[in-house]
């Protein structure tokens, strides 16, 4: 076993060492040829590849000395747009050595600055477009401004394949020695949402606990999004014990450290399994929409959450008066 | 009888003195050096800030040494001529009695005022000449006054306690006292007392004398010592006020922080609100305030704030009847007890975060969120994995502990 975060060891390098995202990967490769790199946007899900297919351009473009000649900014740790400015400037004021006349700076993130803020990128973008070259990497693209869209490249990263993960994960285990069996397979395919970086982190992390990675391994390891405690947390809710149910949530948050999305997405899932009129199924999904809503708008994860397990305390009051 | 516990438990051996392990010995070194004959530096002044064991050691020190301590505070001898007449025959005649002497001139940094002329040059001249060693304590060494007794002085410094040894400290006596604490509690005094142990162990006495248990909810009011019954009335108005207007006015009956007053109004809500009709009403009206909260937060713009207020205050009082079921008491919002009380954890996972970033390729808070749940799994079950790792991330021992479940 090697000791290094396997997301790292086993990223691609070259842009021929991609196995997914083949259209995007051809773009990227012609740009490599004609040595010339627009403004670009990656968006898509997390885990299908976009800072790895940065890296790799990069790498492709400019040789083993790559990082040199990039620079990685992260929108959500770097808050305000000063600091990327002046970063930017910093970076961008000398060119590039070499037959490629501009450096490349990836923005990571992108998504989460705001609106005044990227008007301020649009125009660093603008007075630097000689020397340096934006790739800005978002999960959604509709939270990037139009002028800035307009200037950029798209690229929209899709989903891996359920059979290119599973390859995925059989070659790394297959190299770090370690068995997996049939049903740990889709465990960890169950658990990772198809999000690539996910997947291997969870592999790596069953890997340290036993000889042997099983379902049981797998659900261990991530146990603390147990669905078994997003159930009772509904339960409780709906039998109008709204304190209960807050605490479990509170746990679930602070002492597990899940994201309000994720338990909201299980959430989701749960309403559908319940035995309630299929009424009621409806108004809480529109609930739990707003609430999704309100959480990828910078919301309080846990008041949101128990706005939204209130209002499953009064579904099931009334529901019970309806019988 | 009242007795202050830093005269109750205050340490009787050098070995009770907590921290400062370096000072300490170079001290003891020191004194034992004169049994070689008098050394080239025949005065230790220690500095450093205040509560973090000065005279206490060197009282210790004595007593292990079973020398007599001729103790002066400096700042009771303010004249040349009394400090000549305190110390300067004590040390001259330094074994006269069989026992030696140490003299301690203590709180030195009182002596500078211009009335003290000559203060520190007769001390700086004792200095010179005794014949027995000589203790100097004060706060700032540097004191340009001292500059020349400075130079005939062995200098050592006493730093402030780390949060760990304070907490230690206060779990001993805590233990004497047959208390039962919460580490949150003593953390928190910890914190405050900011590497003061005097100051640590006045506020545990002051908070848990006669108590058989201290918790966290016991201490935290600390931080807003006299604010606990401003926000109860805050609370009771919104809560139980007759109209929209009277609840808005709540806020301004004090100077509250809003955001302080959301997690109080959150925390309590369910506890006054039972009907799931009027709960789920309110807790909707509570979280569009926070939807505005947000948006100020991302806009920046604080006139926004105002719907937060009308959400949060007015909003509650006309979601219910507010019949009134008999007394309902208030408790300290239970996240700002986990969010402080973890405010270090909290530093800590950033500082992973970054460490992470360096080498992977992701933002610090993505880090946290994503990695670090996977890294604790692995520090808790795999040590050759995580050693390598550690060393690959460049992690230090606290963050390792913390990984690992040991902090």
């Amino acid at each position: 076993m090697s000791y290094e975060m396997w997301t790292e060891k086993y990223r691609p390098v070259t842009l021929d060492d991609m196995v997914n995202q083949k259209e995007i990967v051809e773009r990227l490769k012609s740009f490599v040829k004609a040595r010339n790199v627009p403004h670009c946007i990656f968006a898509g899900p997390p885990g299908t590849g976009k800072t790895t297919a940065a890296l790799c351009l990069a790498h492709d473009l400019y040789g083993e000395g790559y990082r040199e000649h990039i620079m990685e900014l992260n929108a959500s740790d770097e808050r305000g747009i000063n600091v990327v400015r002046e970063t930017v400037k910093t970076f961008a004021r000398t060119r590039s050595m070499g037959e490629v006349s501009f450096k490349i700076l990836i923005l990571d993130e992108a998504d989460n600055m705001t609106a005044d803020a990227q008007q301020a990128l649009r125009r660093t973008m603008e007075r630097y477009t000689e020397t340096a070259r934006f790739i800005l990497i978002a999960n959604y693209s509709g939270k990037i401004i139009e002028p800035i869209q307009s200037r950029c490249a798209p690229f929209r990263f899709t989903f891996l394949p359920e059979e290119d993960i599973i390859n995925r994960i059989k070659f790394i285990c297959e190299n770090e020695n370690v068995d997996i069996s049939e049903d740990g397979i889709d465990a960890i395919l169950e658990v990772g949402e198809g999000d690539l970086r996910r997947t291997i982190n969870i592999l790596q992390a069953a890997a340290s606990v036993g000889k042997v990675i099983t379902a049981d391994v797998v659900y261990s390891v991530v146990g603390r999004a147990n669905p078994a405690d997003i159930r009772e947390m509904i339960r409780l809710a709906m039998n109008g014990e709204f304190i209960e149910a807050r605490k479990k949530l509170r746990e679930m948050i602070l002492k597990y450290g899940l994201a309000g999305s994720d338990i909201l997405k299980q959430v989701h899932l749960e309403i559908f399994r319940l035995n309630i009129p299929d009424r009621w199924k409806i108004k809480l999904a529109d609930t739990v929409g707003e609430i999704d809503f309100r959480l990828i708008q910078g919301s309080d994860e846990e008041v949101q959450l128990s706005a939204l397990l209130a209002r499953l305390a009064e579904a099931g009051y009334e529901i019970r008066g309806d019988l | 009888m009242y007795v202050p516990w830093t005269v109750k438990y205050k340490p009787k051996t050098i070995s009770e003195v907590v921290g400062n392990d370096d000072a300490k010995r170079k001290i003891i070194e020191w004194i034992k050096s004169w049994d070689r004959g008098v050394p080239s530096k025949r005065a230790v002044f220690i500095y450093g800030p205040p509560g973090v064991g000065k005279t206490v050691f060197i009282e210790a020190l004595a007593r292990d040494f079973g020398m007599e301590l001729v103790e002066s505070n400096a700042s009771d001898y303010r004249v040349a001529d009394a400090v000549k007449r305190f110390a300067g025959r004590a040390s001259e005649y330094s074994t006269l009695f069989g026992k030696r002497r140490l003299i301690l001139f203590d709180e030195l940094d009182g002596i500078t005022g211009t009335a003290d002329k000559g203060g520190v040059r007769v001390i700086t001249d004792i200095v010179k000449n005794t014949r027995c060693p000589i203790v100097l304590i004060a706060n700032n060494a540097y004191d340009p006054r001292f500059s020349t007794l400075r130079k005939h002085c062995f200098l050592v410094e006493f730093k402030r306690l780390s949060k760990s040894l304070l907490i230690k400290h206060l779990r001993r006596i805590c233990a004497l006292e047959g208390i039962a604490a919460e580490t949150e509690a003593l953390r928190f005094i910890a914190d405050r007392a900011n590497g003061d142990v005097r100051s640590a162990v006045n506020d545990l006495q002051a908070l848990a004398q006669g108590k058989k248990t201290l918790k966290y909810e016991d201490v935290s009011w600390l931080a807003y010592r006299d604010r606990k019954d401003v926000i109860f009335n805050v609370l009771r108005r919104i809560f139980y006020s007759r109209d929209a207007n009277d609840a808005k006015m709540a806020i301004d009956m004090a100077d509250v922080d809003p955001d302080m007053l959301f997690e109080w109004i959150y925390e309590n809500l369910p506890y006054h609100i039972k009907n799931p009709k009027e709960l789920a009403s309110a807790m909707d009206s509570l979280s569009r305030a926070d939807v505005y909260r947000s948006r100020v937060r991302s806009t920046q713009d604080w006139s926004l704030l105002r719907y937060v207020i009308d959400l949060m205050t007015a909003g509650i009082s006309v979601s219910w009847s507010r019949r009134a079921r008999g007394w309902v008491p208030f408790k300290f919002p239970e996240r700002i007890r986990s969010l402080s009380g973890s405010k270090g954890e909290r530093n800590l996972l950033s500082a992973i975060g970054m460490k992470i970033r360096r080498r992977c390729h992701v933002s610090a808070n993505r880090a946290v969120k994503e990695i670090i749940p996977y890294l604790k799994v692995i520090f808790e079950n795999n040590d050759e994995m995580a050693s390598g790792l550690a060393r690959w991330l460049d992690l230090d021992d606290e963050m390792i502990k913390y990984l690992r479940g040991d902090l």
